[in-house]
């Protein structure tokens, strides 16, 4: 590309990223007050209306990665995607930029997801996170009964163990919550890498400062593992849950180190690689 | 199974020995100026954890207040001696 047809390129990318969220936000208020209420009503049942809503949410998100897709905003692949829909799982992420939540729910018909509990004040949103029947993020144990209560239900959880979006370069400080959640539950965990190559849209990085090029988001999806597997004997759930959180850290530092050194493996042949301790 | 704690050092060497053995910490972190959450590393969940092997421990009844503003081992050791040195209840 030639150097003017690169600044074209750049602020072209500028605009459509604004275009972007815009849209989103719009979008959100407005499916808020039609298709979101319209699913609702499509059944008396709270259970089956809420998986509509819960389907309605991810052909929206799966909407926008493909506007943001053909707007030459960016591109995505994800690798597993399959183990995505099967449910009951909690599904850990790390969570590198503002979209991780769109494209993870893009590609899953049927997830429980925790949301900002601010949400439940505001007059349009409050209503379509009830009926999709997500989680307000409430206080230490209570957040953990109630979603390890949606896990024995059978529902899938996604949360992001780092607890907010991560600075590039940076160490993220896990929270044992999510391990925590599992070893209550007794479930499994799927653990999901999330690159974005050139980082962009993480912490402290404003919409508009778009990277050199279109960037890249890149998902892989590892293997299942059993939260039981990572329990010893009869001590306490404390030691357990530290243990589990190192290894997500250890799943999502595998998919960042890969990120520093491309080529020298590929990520599939890596995450398997690194193995639970078992009894 | 409750045990009569006397002095703080005693305490401290009772807390070492709870702390290390539930949060995988070694004894020598353990010091009274440490923080819970911040130097020994310690959530909310763990804090409840540790709230209810200590009332196993003195066999007493704490109230949750009393341990809604510990911070420091020191402050741990500080209710711990305010619970035992009242009579057993």
């Amino acid at each position: 590309m030639s150097g003017a047809g690169r600044k074209l390129n750049h602020v072209w990318r500028i605009f459509a990223t604004g275009v972007v969220f815009v849209l989103l936000g719009v979008g959100a208020l407005v499916l808020s007050i039609t298709m979101f209420p319209v699913l609702r009503l499509t059944s008396w049942n709270a259970d089956t209306a809420r998986r509509r809503i819960q389907r309605g949410m991810q052909l929206t998100f799966r909407a926008y990665m493909e506007i943001m897709r053909a707007l030459g905003i960016l591109t995505f692949h994800v690798e597993g995607a399959e183990r995505l829909r099967e449910s009951g799982r909690l599904i850990v992420a790390n969570h590198p930029t503002l979209l991780d939540v769109v494209l993870l729910v893009s590609q899953m018909p049927e997830v429980d997801c925790i949301v900002k509990r601010g949400l439940w004040r505001n007059p349009f949103l409050r209503w379509p996170v009830s009926w999709a029947g997500y989680l307000p993020n409430s206080e230490g144990e209570a957040l953990i009964e109630e979603c390890s209560a949606t896990l024995r239900r059978g529902h899938s959880l996604l949360v992001f163990p780092e607890g907010t979006r991560t600075v590039p370069g940076e160490s993220p400080r896990m929270q044992r919550g999510a391990a925590h959640i599992a070893l209550a539950a007794d479930s499994e965990i799927l653990p999901v890498t999330i690159d974005c190559d050139p980082p962009t849209l993480f912490k402290g990085n404003p919409w508009y400062r778009v990277p050199a090029r279109r960037f890249h988001l890149n998902v892989v999806v590892g293997a299942p593992v059993a939260a039981r597997d990572f329990v010893r004997g009869d001590e306490v759930p404390a030691r357990a849950a530290r243990r589990l959180t190192r290894w997500m850290l250890e799943q999502f530092d595998a998919g960042r180190m890969l990120r520093s050194n491309p080529g020298e493996a590929s990520a599939s042949a890596w995450l398997p690689a690194v193995q639970p301790f078992t009894r | 199974m409750s045990v009569t704690i006397k002095s703080r050092e005693e305490i401290l060497e009772h807390l070492r020995g709870v702390l290390s053995d539930l949060y995988e910490l070694r004894p020598e972190q353990i010091v009274p100026e440490a923080n819970l959450y911040t130097d020994l590393d310690l959530d909310s969940i763990d804090a409840v954890d540790l709230f209810l092997t200590l009332k196993e421990i003195t066999g007493r009844k704490i109230q949750p207040q009393t341990f809604k503003d510990v911070r420091t081992v020191n402050d741990v050791i500080d209710a711990i001696q305010a619970l035992t040195s009242k009579p057993a209840g």
